[in-house]
């Protein structure tokens, strides 16, 4: 089922913090803040997310939707809402 | 979850098991001594369908699922007592077979599929290098585009079955800022492009009927339809193949430590000291009981990370545990068999010191124990 906007960033942000940004202070995390370029996920943390949208939102992401799309919670809501067919 | 086999899994495991005790095993101490790699042998092995077991039957395989592709690989490494053998077919199958099947275009499927399942052509993934290993996608090897393709330089080391690869899958690097997201690139290299070429061959300690060697890429001009999947996505296509070789490669040593186990047990009942079979004593049987506990629990975790193979998200970390426990699993039940053996345990003709030798390797190749435990420890948030 299609998810909005708003929750798909809220969970995202939310699973971001608690696993990879414990203690740090969320209004850090912004809608474009660089996630791989920036550091906050390297490739084991990459293919844990990609695992986590795959539970939470039951989309699967292709080879270059994974190396493409998710440097930024703006590029994961895209892409999620994409897999989602609600683009 | 229930690995009771189904009747076409005990059949498929018999059927290996038989094949594997009356086509591979004679001559492997000569061939472990000359470390020879026997090209007749895996002729006989992509007969079997050894080399295809999960890749769809229109393409050559034989369309098993994943489970019952482990199941098979336990098999072989039951009855199979060359190593080297063993790994060859697995790091070509798992590393090289798996990512043409999943990421090949139709034209690379139709290609090289069919060869690489019956044992015509054998392959060899290229990824690490000399300065890049754990740390796999700081590789220097570029692929720069061309008007007809890409321009392969660098060059790649230990890479298993490369002195004898008719095809190699080189990891690129195709944009060296953006790294493993989305800069690093595979490609399909045939072994007579120009400036192709297997370099060095090693000598090991152990696995030593598998050829393991460099490969020099210097200005291998390929074209645009030699890349496997899209630009830049082939952390993707390598992580994927890592999963399947970390369980289903590990398989095998599940096969191992079972015929260890057996061979522990038969000499424990036969020899004696002090007028009793040293399996009457307790430091004996206990030692042997532990080793009976270690291949429970490997196979269950390796039957286990195999059902979720494709379907898991968590499957990196399942595939890390399994590959952890059942590579030190079997070094630790090789030392353990070979404590046991005493003296002839040591000897070559018992066999037991090719598979320690051998098993030394397995907490290195796919990742080492400490990037095993690198993962692990980052999938628990740590
Ligand atoms: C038998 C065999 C077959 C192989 N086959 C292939 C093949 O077919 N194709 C291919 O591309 N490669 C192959 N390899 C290479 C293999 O994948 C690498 O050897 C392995 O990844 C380790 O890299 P390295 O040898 O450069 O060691 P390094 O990465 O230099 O590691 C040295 C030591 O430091 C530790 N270490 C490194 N980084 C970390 C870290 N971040 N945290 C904790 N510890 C760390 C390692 O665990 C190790 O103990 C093979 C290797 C062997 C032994």
């Amino acid at each position: 089922m299609a998810t909005n906007t708003q929750t798909i960033k809220d969970t995202v942000k939310n699973y971001l913090m608690t696993e990879f940004l414990p203690g740090e202070d969320p209004n850090d995390l912004t809608d474009t803040t660089p996630l791989v370029t920036g550091g906050i996920l390297d490739s084991i943390s990459t293919f844990k997310l990609v695992g986590f949208l795959h539970s939470k939102f039951d989309v699967k992401l292709n080879a270059n939707e994974i190396a493409n799309h998710l440097n930024t919670l703006n590029d994961i809501t895209d892409i999620v809402q994409a897999k989602q067919g609600v683009a | 979850m229930d690995f009771n086999l189904s009747e076409e899994q005990q059949s498929l495991r018999e059927e290996i098991i038989r094949f594997a005790r009356k086509e591979l095993n004679e001559g492997v101490i000569e061939r472990d001594r000359a470390q020879y790699f026997p090209h007749d042998l895996w002729m006989k092995c992509g007969e079997m369908g050894l080399q295809g077991l999960p890749v769809p039957v229109e393409y050559g395989g034989s369309g098993l699922d994943p489970l019952t592709t482990a199941i098979a690989m336990e098999a072989l490494g039951y009855g199979c007592e060359d190593g080297g053998l063993t790994f060859a077919i697995a790091a070509h199958l798992l590393a090289c077979v798996v990512p043409v099947w999943k990421h090949g275009s139709e034209a690379q499927k139709k290609r090289y599929l069919p060869g690489l399942c019956n044992g015509g052509l054998i392959a060899v993934n290229g990824i690490t290098e000399a300065a890049s290993g754990s740390d796999v996608f700081s590789m220097a090897t570029t692929a720069m585009a061309t008007d007809t393709g890409y321009m392969l330089n660098g060059s790649k080391t230990f890479s298993s079955n490369g002195p004898v690869a008719d095809l190699a899958l080189i990891y690129a690097s195709t944009d060296a800022e953006k790294g493993y997201r989305g800069g690093i690139s595979a490609f399909l290299v045939e072994k007579n492009t120009p400036g192709y070429r297997s370099g060095q061959r090693f000598e090991k300690m152990g696995l030593r009927t598998c050829s393991i060697g460099e490969l020099v890429l210097e200005d291998v001009q390929v074209p645009a339809d030699a890349m496997l999947g899209e630009i830049g996505t082939a952390a993707v296509i390598f992580a994927e193949s890592m999963a399947w070789e970390r369980i289903c490669l590990v398989a095998c040593h599940v096969g191992t430590m079972e015929r260890l186990l057996e061979q522990a047990i038969n000499y424990a009942r036969t020899r004696k000291t002090g007028g009793q079979p040293i399996g009457k004593m307790q430091a004996i049987s206990h030692r042997i009981a532990d080793m009976k506990i270690r291949l429970e629990a490997t196979r269950l975790l390796v039957y286990r990370a195999a059902s979720r193979l494709g379907d898991s998200w968590e499957i990196d970390l399942d595939a890390a545990i399994a590959k952890i426990h059942a590579s030190e699993a079997l070094v630790k039940t090789a030392m353990d068999t070979m404590q046991i053996l005493g003296g002839y345990g040591f000897m070559v003709d018992y066999g037991v010191e090719r598979v320690l030798r051998d098993a030394m390797a397995s907490t290195i190749y796919s990742g080492t124990s400490e990037v095993q435990r690198n993962i692990i420890g980052r999938w628990l948030g740590l």
